[in-house]
């Protein structure tokens, strides 16, 4: 069964407040990267569920 | 070399256009405009592309730090590999169709490929424009227009926020497969769990079909799913003994010429009437130009020019000459160069046996009509047998025979069907088409005018045969080995 409770409005939350931190708080450029490497993680993990049933790509290799 | 002013600002110009153009376009217009809703997939092509634009923009801001640069590289590659596969789903079907909105003629997970080989395109030109050691250690003090571009990232990533809340939900909510358009009322909100529902995970997919080999077929006549089957007792059995490169794949017969053809994976042989010598013989390059893998089938075009049919449904054509030129031919052949002209050499197109190899082939010279019956596969279980014309070798039928009314052939059950079949040698004669099957060592007579099977006769003794051809009233049946097994035709 799956808890993970990663969503899309999530990840652009992240993105945003990302940008935010990069845009009015540049000393906190750690946070702002780690919020970054998080929702790229997020992406790729969101888009490997939907395409689970078949990994590469569905042609005819 | 440039100064880093000079790649600041195609730095910022190519995030703005990232912002302002796809991202900015496809949640402000297509999405709150059109009423456009992205599906789980078009969701992280989407927000790969925000994460690479928030990439150039540390870059503006904190200068080209390496782990920045390693970022960006991996989301486009991993942008790529997603509008590959996103596509594959849709780019083999018919000119115009696919899914959702269409930009420019193209639809919207197609252009994710383009944007993301544009992202790597830009990020190879501006690391060429980069000094050595040029990495800042404080943070830039932003210009305008690249103070500017951070504010409308931010309300491009805030109003794609809207849109996901609305359209996928809060956490643990996802996106969907197949959403509906986008609304502002909640009423029209639909929340799903799908996505999180456990399945297999697959490499391929409904891709991964394995190869077609008679000895997947079950040959216990008992097994079959038709009931009450006559049975059709061998007139008399032989041993082929000829000088062939591999094991026998297929069987025909021209009787203009009183002659037969015998395939091997790769081989062509022309025999006698009574298989007492090869006349002429030629080994194909199967890997030379269209793949032909395995020849499984063969038949007479005409009493001169035979076809080899592979099990992946390509096929070559090849016609006798005598004084065929060796040297021209090298391309063709691996052995025998001088005794056959290539014709052509390309693939057959299904459609209902799309996903379905095939093992046999017939040729009809009344409608001037080849035929191909498919194999069963774990993914797949139909019989499907495909007519091509043979001035074009396109596609021309497909058929899914039933039980002719009359016949007196029933199945077992309700559910029988004949999918679990495995076709694995036809010929036609007398305006049906004749085809052994591998499962339950059953000869199926198949009218193709009424689409129906119309006589089955289970013939004890045949194990795995993988060839069939029909010299007058006789069918010759051949398994791999050469063992032949010659049963009358029922009348």
């Amino acid at each position: 069964m799956w808890h993970d409770p990663a969503v899309e409005f999530l990840n652009f939350v992240l993105i945003f407040t990302a940008g935010w931190l990069v845009l009015r708080r540049p000393e906190r450029e750690r946070l702002a990267f780690g919020l970054l490497v998080t929702s790229s993680l997020l992406m790729a993990a969101l888009f490997l569920i939907g395409a689970r049933g078949s990994i590469l790509p569905g042609l005819n290799y | 070399m440039a100064s880093r002013n000079t790649i600041y600002t195609p730095l910022t110009l190519a995030v703005l256009g990232l912002v302002v153009g796809p991202i900015g376009i496809a949640v402000f217009v297509l999405g709150f405009g059109l009423g456009d809703s992205p599906c789980v997939l078009c969701w992280a092509q989407r927000t790969g592309m925000v994460l690479i634009a928030l990439t150039g923009l540390f870059v503006l801001r904190f200068g080209p730090r390496p782990r920045y640069i390693g970022l960006a590289v991996l989301l486009a590659g991993f942008g790529l590999y997603m509008g590959l596969r996103h596509s594959s789903l849709h780019l083999w079907r018919d000119v115009g169709q696919g899914f959702s909105a269409e930009i420019l003629g193209a639809h919207t997970y197609t252009w994710s490929m383009f944007i993301y080989w544009a992202s790597v395109v830009m990020m190879g030109v501006l690391l060429l424009m980069l000094k050595d050691g040029e990495a800042a250690r404080e943070a830039r003090r932003l210009r305008p227009l690249e103070r500017l571009t951070l504010w409308l990232f931010l309300a491009a990533a805030a109003g794609n926020a809207v849109q996901a809340f609305a359209s996928t939900g809060p956490p643990p909510y996802m996106g969907q497969g197949d959403p509906v358009r986008f609304s502002f009322n909640p009423a029209n909100w639909v929340w799903s769990l799908e996505e999180w529902t456990p399945s297999p995970v697959s490499l391929r997919g409904r891709w991964a079909i394995e190869k077609p080999d008679v000895a997947l077929a079950t040959i216990d006549p008992s097994a079959s799913p038709l009931a009450n089957v006559p049975v059709l007792p061998a007139a008399r059995r032989a041993a082929l003994s000829l000088p062939l490169d591999g094991p026998i794949t297929d069987l025909a017969y021209d009787a203009t010429s009183d002659r037969f053809l015998v395939t091997t994976e790769k081989g062509i042989y022309i025999t006698d009437g009574s298989f007492g010598r090869v006349l002429r013989h030629t080994v194909v390059d199967t890997g030379f130009s269209v793949d032909l893998a395995r020849f499984a089938a063969g038949a007479f075009l005409a009493g001169d020019t035979v076809m080899a049919v592979s099990e992946n449904k390509s096929f070559v054509i090849l016609r006798e000459n005598d004084a065929a030129d060796a040297a021209a031919n090298y391309r063709y052949f691996l052995a025998s160069f001088d005794r056959f002209d290539e014709v052509s050499r390309s693939r057959l197109t299904t459609v209902r046996a799309k996903m379905m190899y095939v093992m046999s082939a017939a040729f009809d010279p009344a409608t001037e009509s080849v035929y191909t019956v498919t194999v069963p596969n774990a993914r797949m279980k139909r019989l499907v047998v495909s007519r091509f014309d043979r001035r074009d070798m396109t596609l021309s039928e497909e058929f899914t025979p039933a039980l002719a009314p009359g016949s007196g052939l029933a199945f077992k059950s309700e559910k029988g069907s004949l999918d679990s079949f495995y076709v694995s040698g036809a010929a036609f004669a007398g305006g049906k088409l004749y085809v052994v099957s591998a499962a339950f060592g059953t000869l199926l007579t198949i009218d193709p005018q009424a689409r129906t099977v119309v006589a089955a006769h289970a013939i004890p003794g045949l194990e795995r045969p993988v060839g069939l051809a029909i010299k007058g009233s006789e069918a010759f049946i051949v398994d791999a080995a050469g063992g032949l097994t010659i049963v009358p035709l029922a009348p």
